[in-house]
């Protein structure tokens, strides 16, 4: 909200403080300001001048060429506004002027081959208001010469202040310099009026009536006969626009000047545009359609509170008025609404509506309902002073039951142990009544007070801690140096993700994060996708059921950039309900796994001057897993199985299984899905269901003692038909070997014309070796002989090199 | 005289092999003093013409000689050939080492992971909870009232009237504390939601830590200290902090912690929007009524709460200017960090 500092002055004295203070102490108090507009240093390069003469450009229709005295020098200025003329006196920016809107410097520049030499401005141009249908022409009798900031008294500086949704006090002036009294410890100096009523009582001009005392609990109103319904004074013109408002007219201005001065949001109404001169607040029973001042028709659901007249709704309460009892320039007679209505229902229907305006964003954070009539007193008298109009006498206020005042108690221990140092009494005492607290009792242990009605955030005692803790100054709480240590249990819920980063960091993976909002088509490759309400797009309307997508619009952005080669993993979240139909009511109706995702593509090594080029393959991304699960000990503890053909993501494709279940599925991703996704490489990835893997029982790790007799090896090949697959061989061999024969691994593979048609070799090296003994020739040999025998009579196999 | 001579001749070897420089010079060493035709087998030959009482003492002198001329000779020879082979096995020891490609953690993990030491080192643990939570969980047992304008500071992606993705990590604390008594010393970082529009500042996901303790004594002094201890620990030592009142449904009172902008020193800059400060996170005391939703006793325990967004700290850290660089996923970018 926009607070000008020389408003606030009104209320409170500070006229020797600094704007630089004041803005601190507020930032210091919880009105943080977000941005400060100081005219005298904006403004302080303009000028008022005088155009002398006026010619057209002669090389541009819509230019002109003007002579222009700034009181120091005649300049010639080219100007393209189509008001401007000779004689008139103008805001001008001379070279080097910083102008606001766009902040550009002002240059000599030359324009169609003449050069120009400052700048005639236009309103918007200074940021004084939006119109730039033509440069600002002011009164004849300012001097050439006058800086702006005296001529246009821009001399103020304004505030941006970020007000929390529990400050609704602090949506006015007085709001704001109530904080500041008791932070300066000066006096707040509301002003008093003394109104000037005719004689004709206002209950014979108007009535009202209210039918929903729930959402409407208070409504003060005043009237005004006689009014002239004209232009405001510069001076509140000036307070408006300064704020970002636009002035309208003498009666809706002084509406809105009230707003920011109290913070009640006030309506006036045309009186004789009110039938039968009456006022019900009343609640809609069914849809109505209404339309607002700003001629736009508005549908409204059953149950919204509306002002209407005796026969019709002619405003939405609290929100906006109607279009039927608007001021025009012809009223005469005005009735001025200050109301106090109910939060929430003001709430509902500005969010049904979609319409939030300045009362209504009051009114759903709560107004003074101790403060309705003086507003409208305060409104009353000064328009009768700008528009000549009579304040009938009396005034019109139904306020059936009274909203009282709430006590609370405030407890100086416990003011200490929330903020862990001690506020004198008195202090406390001086904080709480310039906050417009009234204390009731006090005593060395505690005082009660009576809570303002103009702070509905406030209720408990805890509220009062702050209310001290904030105004004290929260720079004034100690820091501690020391604190207690506790020696309980300590829990580390992410230490095996953190694990799990480790090994894919050390086997040369980067970590992706990518954003678990997707669309449709992604979500529905794979388990049973939740849908977003709410969501901002299409393509982000969906949670993801798998991390593979995501990534593969990593694999394909990255490509775009030339960068083909890439390993990398993620660990996140996915999200699938636990049936197609199923409503989610409780936790229960879906699953959110953690998931790790390992992705393989382009090059796993570059030719250099002493390595050749390689593609990551199949056999990469199998040995990633193993190397993976070998660090975490789970290498031995789970079981594969092997795919060829069809799933959603894979033509090729393994899984880890634990006890008969899947936790983790990986392989080559189909073209299909790579085409989705624009890939023209292979990609292969593998997916772990870390919730499963972190469960699976480890078995405490045993030192082994490093072999302290020779190891025997011995190498054999065989000429296999080529359907035999090399997991079948080695299980057998592992099978058929006795205690010593302690590994099998492969170290050639072939399949060539040379051992014929649907043949294959495979070469293994066998190594034995007993930890109690040193083996003899005899023994190894009469072994390895069994298995070639055996090898060969099982798979039909030749041993090769005989 | 032969004793002489042998004198001469042992100062004349040092000389000599003193200036041998390659194994070429050292073969005419060789050949001048120990070939069979050299100067000290030579002198073996003169020898027999010593007469009997000289013969011990000066052959026991010419043995000394040719095992000193004979061990320099065969000491220089090894160190000769080492130096030698180097030279001739000609590598180009300039070409480039063969890189061994590491990893790395995304820069949000790096950064989450020195929070994490850093409060570990204090006391805390380290609890996790899910993204898709209850309005329960994320606002109501947080103190947002239903309709109140509170729930506007977070705009939320709702999954039905009742779920949603958690828009701060807050409601960890209601799921801690509801399964446990204090006291309770923990951090929770995870993942938000936001539905916000996707700018260079805002991200409609984001992620953040959020700290709780409660204890029977925890006062607003301590979570003072506990923070700044933090953030001296995190952007360095001697940096200049305050703490500002604000509000947040679920800490009473509440502030927002700021530190001198690390690029312009508090002069005023872009990032700082010329105040000199940044702000870095939002804490509190823990409200009662949060308290009475768990089941705590407020009289008895008082707890302090505070939350800062991972992605603000790393920018701030690492002087990114655009929240969406942390999702594109650049492997440029990745390689970096």
């Amino acid at each position: 909200m926009k607070i000008s500092i020389n408003w606030l002055k009104e209320y409170v004295n500070l006229q020797n403080v600094t704007s630089e203070e004041i803005i601190s102490k507020l930032n210091m108090c919880g009105l943080e300001v977000e941005d400060e507009v100081n005219q005298n240093e904006i403004y302080k390069d303009f000028i008022v001048a005088y155009v002398k003469e006026k010619k057209k450009h002669p090389n541009a229709d819509k230019l002109s060429l003007c002579k222009v005295d700034t009181g120091k020098e005649e300049l010639e200025v080219i100007c393209g506004a189509p008001n401007v003329d000779a004689g008139q006196k103008v805001v001008f920016a001379p070279v080097g002027t910083l102008i606001p809107k766009g902040n550009f410097r002002i240059t000599k520049a030359k324009i169609r081959g003449i050069e120009s030499s400052g700048m005639i401005c236009a309103e918007d141009e200074l940021e004084l208001g939006d119109d730039h249908s033509g440069i600002m022409i002011l009164d004849d009798s300012l001097a050439q010469g006058t800086p702006i900031t005296k001529a246009l008294k821009l001399d103020d500086v304004l505030l941006e202040i970020a007000i929390t949704p529990n400050r609704p006090d602090a949506l006015s002036h007085i709001g704001v310099a109530r904080d500041l009294a008791a932070l300066f410890n000066v006096e707040l100096e509301i002003p008093r009026i003394i109104l000037n009523e005719s004689s004709t009582n206002i209950d014979t001009l108007a009535s009202v009536e209210i039918d929903d005392l729930i959402n409407c609990p208070r409504y003060s109103a005043k009237v005004l006969t006689g009014v002239n319904v004209k232009e405001s004074p510069e001076w509140l013109k000036k307070r408006l626009t300064n704020l970002g408002l636009r002035p309208i007219n003498n009666i809706v201005d002084v509406t809105n000047y009230i707003m920011y001065e109290t913070g009640q949001p006030l309506h006036a109404f045309d009186l004789d545009k009110l039938k039968s001169k009456k006022i019900i607040v009343k609640s809609t029973k069914s849809e109505t359609s209404f339309i607002t001042l700003d001629s736009k028709e508005r549908k409204l659901q059953p149950g919204t509170l509306m002002i209407c007249d005796d026969q019709e709704p002619v405003a939405i309460a609290g929100i906006m008025g109607g279009e039927n009892s608007e001021i025009s320039n012809s009223t005469k007679n005005i009735l001025i609404e200050s109301a106090y209505f109910n939060t929430s229902s003001i709430r509902k229907t500005s969010k049904t509506l979609g319409l939030s305006t300045d009362a209504s964003y009051r009114f759903e954070r709560g107004i003074d309902p101790e403060g309705t009539l003086n507003s409208a007193e305060r409104a009353a008298h000064l328009i009768s002073e700008l528009s000549g109009g009579e304040v009938a006498k009396g005034f019109i206020d139904v306020y059936p039951n009274k909203i009282e005042r709430k006590l609370a108690d405030l407890r100086f221990s416990r003011l200490e142990k929330i903020l862990g140092y001690i506020i004198e009494g008195e202090a406390v005492y001086a904080i709480l009544s310039k906050l417009g607290f009234e204390i009731k009792y006090q005593s060395d242990e505690k005082l009660t007070c009576a809570i303002p009605t103009f702070r509905p955030d406030i209720e408990r005692e805890i509220d009062l801690i702050e209310e001290i803790a904030r105004i004290n100054g929260y720079e004034n709480i100690p820091t501690v140096n020391k604190i207690n240590i506790l020696l309980g249990e300590k829990k580390d819920e992410s230490k095996f993700t953190d694990e799990l980063r480790n090994i894919a960091t050390s086997l040369g993976f980067f970590e992706m994060i990518n954003n678990p909002l997707q669309s449709e088509k992604t979500a529905s490759l794979i388990g049973n996708k939740i849908s977003v309400l709410n969501p901002q797009s299409a393509d982000m309307a969906y949670l993801r059921t798998s991390l593979i997508p995501g990534a593969l619009s990593v694999v394909s952005k990255n490509i775009n950039v030339g960068e083909k080669d890439m390993s990398l993993f993620e660990i996140g979240n996915v999200f699938s309900k636990r049936g197609t139909e199923v409503d989610i009511k409780s936790f229960t109706d879906f699953y959110e796994q953690q998931k790790l995702l390992l992705l393989i593509t382009g090059r796993s090594s570059n030719k250099g001057w002493n390595s050749s080029e390689k593609f990551y393959n199949f056999y990469d991304i199998k040995s990633f897993v193993e190397s993976f699960l070998a660090k975490i000990s789970l290498d031995n503890v789970l079981e594969d199985s092997y795919y060829h053909g069809d799933d959603r993501f894979f033509d090729l494709y393994f899984t880890k299984n634990y006890l008969k279940s899947v936790i983790g599925k990986g392989g080559r991703l189909k073209k299909e899905i790579l085409k989705h996704f624009d890939i023209d490489y292979s990609v292969f990835c593998f997916e772990f269901d870390i919730d499963v893997l972190k469960k699976i029982p480890l078995k405490s790790k045993r030192y082994l003692e490093p072999l302290k007799y020779p190891k025997v090896t011995r190498d054999f090949a065989f000429v296999f038909d080529s359907s035999v697959n090399y997991e079948e061989v080695l299980t057998f061999i592992r099978k058929s070997g006795s205690k010593l024969l302690k590994s099998v691994s492969l170290f050639d593979l072939f399949e060539n014309e040379s051992i014929g048609a649907n043949r294959k070799s495979m070469a293994f090296t066998l190594e034995f070796f007993s930890v109690e003994r040193t083996l003899n020739e005899d023994e190894v040999e009469k072994e390895f002989l069994g298995l070639i025998n055996s090898i060969t009579k099982k798979f039909d196999a030749k041993l090769r090199g005989n | 005289m032969l004793s002489e001579r042998i004198q001469i001749i042992s100062s004349e070897f040092g000389i000599d092999i003193s200036k041998v420089k390659d194994l070429k010079d050292l073969e005419n060493l060789r050949l001048k003093y120990l070939s069979r035709n050299g100067i000290i087998p030579l002198l073996f030959e003169d020898l027999k013409s010593a007469s009997k009482e000289e013969k011990p003492l000066l052959g026991k002198s010419l043995n000394e000689l040719r095992n000193y001329a004979t061990n320099q000779f065969d000491s220089l020879k090894e160190n000769l050939e080492i130096s030698s082979s180097a030279k001739e096995d000609k590598i180009d020891l300039t070409l480039p080492g063969i890189i061994k490609t590491l990893g790395s953690k995304h820069l949000l993990t790096q950064t989450l992971d020195e929070i994490k030491s850093i409060f570990k080192g204090l006391g805390f643990s380290i609890l996790e909870g899910p993204e898709l939570e209850s309005d329960y969980n994320n606002f109501e047992a947080l103190n947002f009232p239903g309709d109140h304008p509170a729930r506007d500071m977070q705009d939320t992606f709702f999954i039905n009237k009742e779920f949603l993705l958690r828009t701060h990590t807050s409601p960890v604390q209601i799921r801690v504390m509801s399964s446990q008594k204090p006291p309770v010393r923990a951090i929770m970082p995870g993942r938000v939601y936001r539905n916000e529009a996707v700018s260079s500042r805002s991200y409609c996901m984001f992620h953040q830590v959020e700290g709780l303790y409660v204890d029977t004594d925890v006062t607003f002094a301590e979570l003072k200290g506990t923070l700044v201890s933090f953030a001296q620990q995190f952007y360095g030592e001697g940096l200049n902090y305050r703490f500002r009142p604000s509000y947040f449904p679920f800490t009473e009172p509440s502030a927002e912690m700021d530190i001198t902008c690390y690029l312009c020193h508090g002069k005023g800059c872009k990032v700082c929007k010329q105040t000199g400060w940044l702000e870095i996170l939002g804490c509190g005391m823990v409200d009662p009524n949060v308290f009475g939703y768990v089941n705590y006793d407020s009289e008895k325990y008082t707890g302090y709460a505070f939350g800062m967004g991972i992605e603000r700290t790393a920018m701030l850290k690492y002087g990114i200017t655009d929240i969406r660089v942390f999702f594109e996923n650049d492997i440029r970018f990745l390689k970096q960090f």
